[in-house]
């Protein structure tokens, strides 16, 4: 999971009182003239849980259509860590991420132009979305400050100052050409304790998704998502999601979680946000990728989710399977003849005669973190699970059996064990009217 | 390469015009039961770990056209006995080496005692042991134990265990006792494998390629004549560590495949190897490449275009170099490789820029491909006869050497890397020493986070953001 813990250890931030907020002018005046938001996307609702408040639905994006919920792996640097885009495709995947930041660094925005868009950078003719490089903008370069005009940070070669405005990273997204592109926002860790400061971060996001959305020049081919923040002050959220919710952007998304913050906050924040967005909207949960927190958030009315997680555990030996994680660098592996998920279809796991590799834990064992082909392989297992599940989530809520995947879930993960579900589970989905302990 | 199976249970080495005079080149099938045949003179890739470094198993079903596979048994076997690999549930007829690399069930496995090219080790090998490096550590391969694995793994072939001396050049009485160890190793092998004393259905299906050492012919005359007299029946195959053991091959053992596990420096080495009657050999430099992020560039023989060119052009590409960096063109212009295929230049500066595996995955794809066409093109202009004219002009072609590294490859682990010793130079460069946390972060930012390559104005000028 992404780190926001860097976040709290951040300098005392520079505010220049001289900058031009139009903050109280917007929230005060009738109806601001917005600029018309066209959209590149049509969202098809097909199914909802009886029960809780999970949809079933599909995004038609200009790169093909999108079954929600969904989990996109992310492609950091333009390629899935070693994967090459036809393995990523066997996996199913239909939308995967790219990260402004790493892009705006390597190759940049000339050779994006020059080459003429992301897609046909990396050869992917399917779907990306990217993130708008504040985050990691704040995250990875320890002497980032931000103010109201954007990130000022200091150049890392030499040191000079720079800024990065919310313009810049519209401008960087649009050269990247992906088909979701988010707005730049005020990222501070749920877990901050300066109630002021969350607020600002929220006021501000706002204030720059406007900005975004001026200088989006692409609108009918690249859908601008806005970022709900707010920290864990549900108060905060409500604001934040009326005042979004208003600009009408195409998606929407639930940011500033997955930052270590207590399950059941996240579950609150989720919870009251899809309670307050509209139907007919996907809903993006950022940063979230453990399988029981997105089987969850997906209860909760969530679509969308991507982490690093998946792909990075792969590369440190952990294989995600139905009983949790396994980590086959461990010893009692290496005479492990068996698959490594039974029943699992993809490539790996696949015995020979269907046409798979057949791969054991063993010879994962034997390869992980020595040889570049065992973080291939695990990865492209482990992506193939988080789909797959996707894909079993979005069946189950289609026949409306959703409460009673949920409760096999669980089930599989504590091996039956009802004494060892996690609190915050059981009372998210109690919130939203289902019981996880019952039979 | 794309023949049928052969169904009997034999190995079967066919030469093609089977006069062919010593030290000359060959065309020839190599045939085993179950597996695709070889067409030869051809390249064994080589594995690490039971990997075809960097391409995973799916990508080289699908993608390469990869049928054959050099596995060193020291990859395997570096805790206590016995190794994972030799408790494969694997039936009667099934090889558990295949089933634990899950390779191909057509691939012809050949297994080795150690890694090509294997690490020189500073422990001595024995009468009854070699010295091993395996990702633990040192360790002794004793001669039974390589014997055993040929008979639990069933690969389709296996290399005879020979006694070398790597890194420096043996002297006199250590070459002598070479000889006699590797003698004593072949013998004693092959009469576990398939003496008189072993039952017929406990022979070994495993064919034996008999070691000829990097050495004289004189030294070694005594251990010759064996191979072609007393050895003669149970042997299918030569394996050759220098180009010059060619030379001296005993008429009687001349219908032999001949394995040549050499080191050769660029593609000419190549030929010269098949114009000496080399049917399989090993191209070490083509993952080097791969990690050094250069795109081999050569086809022989050569075409035309290139001919025209006048001046001998580079053996490949170097993907660092920032003339690439917007270039959408492939790799090599009608290269029919997966990486050619789908990627452009521009993207492979990138990725080797953003230390990426996949550059590594997609290069070591198409350097295959190239030096599969290579020895494609060599087996056709063997047979047209014209062989002798194509490699002299492939040397008008083409300079000698393949380009420099420039940039940094993939983190190496301790078995592909020669052991520490006194007067070798660091592994690793030093990383500690500036402990204040500002340059820390610094340096930090330089491997795992990922830092622009310019200074701020590169920046600006990359729309990253402004100076102010």
């Amino acid at each position: 999971m992404q780190c926001y813990a860097a976040l709290a250890r951040l300098g005392p931030r520079l505010i220049p009182k001289t900058f031009l907020v139009p903050a109280a002018a917007m929230s005060t005046a009738a109806e601001p003239v917005r600029k018309a938001m066209p959209s590149a996307l049509t969202f098809d609702r097909h199914a909802k849980c009886s029960t809780t408040k999970a949809r079933a639905s599909t995004l038609h994006l200009p790169h093909g259509s999108v079954p929600l919920p969904i989990f996109m792996p992310v492609a950091t640097q333009a390629s899935l860590k070693g994967l090459t885009y036809d393995q990523l495709r066997e996996t199913g995947c239909m939308l995967c991420l790219n990260n402004t930041y790493h892009l705006g660094l390597k190759p940049g925005q000339e050779v994006l132009d020059a080459v003429g868009g992301a897609h046909k950078f990396q050869g992917w003719d399917r779907n990306l979305l990217t993130d708008s490089g504040g985050f990691q903008m704040v995250s990875l370069l320890k002497l980032a400050t931000v103010t109201e005009e954007g990130v000022r940070f200091l150049s890392p070669h030499d040191g000079s100052p720079m800024l990065l405005t919310p313009e810049h990273s519209i401008s960087l997204q649009n050269s990247i050409g992906s088909d979701i592109i988010m707005q730049l926002d005020d990222v501070i860790a749920t877990t901050s304790p300066d109630h002021a400061r969350i607020k600002e971060a929220m006021d501000r996001s706002v204030r720059w998704l406007d900005r975004c959305i001026d200088a989006h020049k692409y609108p009918e081919r690249q859908n601008l998502f806005c970022i709900i923040q707010g920290g864990l002050d549900l108060e905060l959220r409500k604001q934040c999601c009326e005042e979004m919710v208003a600009r009408d952007t195409p998606g929407i998304a639930i940011g500033g979680l997955s930052g270590g913050e207590a399950k059941e906050e996240f579950c609150k924040v989720v919870d009251t946000c899809t309670g307050l967005l509209p139907e007919n909207k996907p809903r993006y949960v950022m940063g979230v990728g453990y399988p029981e927190d997105i089987v969850v958030a997906v209860a909760l009315g969530a679509d969308m989710f991507d982490c690093v997680w998946p792909t990075r555990t792969a590369r440190f030996g952990n294989a995600i399977v139905d009983a949790g994680t396994l980590n086959l660098r461990h010893q009692k592996y290496a005479h492990d003849f068996s698959p490594i998920d039974e029943g699992c279809d993809c490539v790996c796991c696949r015995p020979t005669d269907k046409g798979g590799l057949g791969v054991t834990k063993a010879y994962i064992h034997h390869v992980t973190a020595k040889e570049t082909v065992g973080a291939h392989l695990l990865t492209q297992h482990n992506v193939h699970y988080m789909l797959k599940l996707m894909v079993d989530v979005r069946q189950a809520i289609i026949e409306d059996r959703y409460p009673a995947f949920l409760r096999r879930f669980f089930s599989n993960i504590y091996n039956g064990d009802k004494t060892k579900y996690p609190e915050w589970a059981i009372g998210a989905l109690r919130g939203v009217g289902m019981d996880l302990l019952e039979d | 390469m794309d023949s049928e199976p052969s169904p009997s249970h034999e190995m079967t080495f066919s030469i093609l015009g089977s006069a062919a005079p010593a030290l000359a080149p060959r065309v020839g099938t190599l045939a085993l039961a179950g597996r695709q045949a070889i067409a030869t003179p051809n390249f064994v890739p080589l594995t690490s770990r039971g990997a075809v470094p960097h391409i995973s198993h799916d990508m080289v079903r699908k993608e390469t056209s990869i049928n054959s596979l050099y596995i060193g048994l020291e990859d395997f076997i570096e805790r206590k006995h016995p190794a994972p690999l030799y408790n494969v549930p694997a039936a009667a007829h099934e090889s558990s080496l295949r089933k634990f690399i899950c390779a191909q069930d057509d691939a012809t496995l050949l297994l080795g005692p150690r890694r090509f090219p294997a690490i020189a080790c500073p422990p001595n090998n024995t009468e009854t042991s070699i010295a091993i490096s395996t990702s633990v550590g040192f360790r002794q391969l004793e001669a039974h134990r390589y014997i055993e694995a040929i008979q639990k793994l069933k690969p389709d072939i296996a290399i005879g265990l020979a006694d070398m001396v790597l890194g420096r050049a043996p002297g006199l009485k250590r070459r002598g006792k070479m000889i006699d160890r590797t003698h004593a190793y072949t013998r004693d092998a092959l009469e576990h494998l398939y003496g008189e004393s072993v039952a017929d259905e406990n022979k070994s299906k495993t064919k034996y390629f008999a070691p000829v050492l990097p050495l004289d012919n004189t030294q070694q005359s005594l251990y010759l004549d064996d191979l072609e007299s007393e050895f003669r029946d149970y042997i299918s195959g030569l394996a050759l560590y220098e180009s010059a053991s060619l030379g001296f091959i005993p008429e009687g053992l001349g219908s032999l495949p001949r394995l040549l596990l050499s080191d050769p420096s660029s593609p000419h080495e190549i030929l010269r190897e098949i114009s000496l009657g080399a049917d399989l050999v090993t191209v070490p430099f083509l993952q080097g490449c791969s990690d050094a992020g250069i795109a081999l560039d050569f086809a022989f023989p050569v075409p035309e275009a290139v001919q025209a060119l006048g001046e001998p052009q580079p053996l490949g590409l170097d993907l660092w170099s920032s003339e690439h960096a917007k270039d959408v063109t492939p790799l090599v212009d009608g290269c029919e490789c997966y990486a050619c295929r789908k990627h452009h230049r521009a993207y492979f500066n990138h990725l080797l820029r953003a230390k990426e595996m996949a550059a590594w995955a997609l290069l070591q794809m198409h350097n295959h491909h190239v030096v599969d066409c290579l020895l494609a093109g060599a087996r056709e202009s063997i047979q047209r006869g014209t062989f002798e004219e194509d490699v002299q002009a492939f040397h008008r072609a083409y300079v000698t050497e393949l380009p420099d590294r420039t940039g940094e490859g993939p983190r190496l682990r301790g078995y592909q890397m020669p052991a520490a010793g006194p007067n070798q130079p660091r592994r690793m460069p030093k990383v500690y020493g500036r402990l204040d946390d500002l340059s820390q972060k610094f340096a930090e930012s330089q491997s795992s986070v990922a830092t622009p390559d310019t200074d701020a104005e590169g920046l600006e000028k990359h729309g990253f953001a402004e100076k102010i």
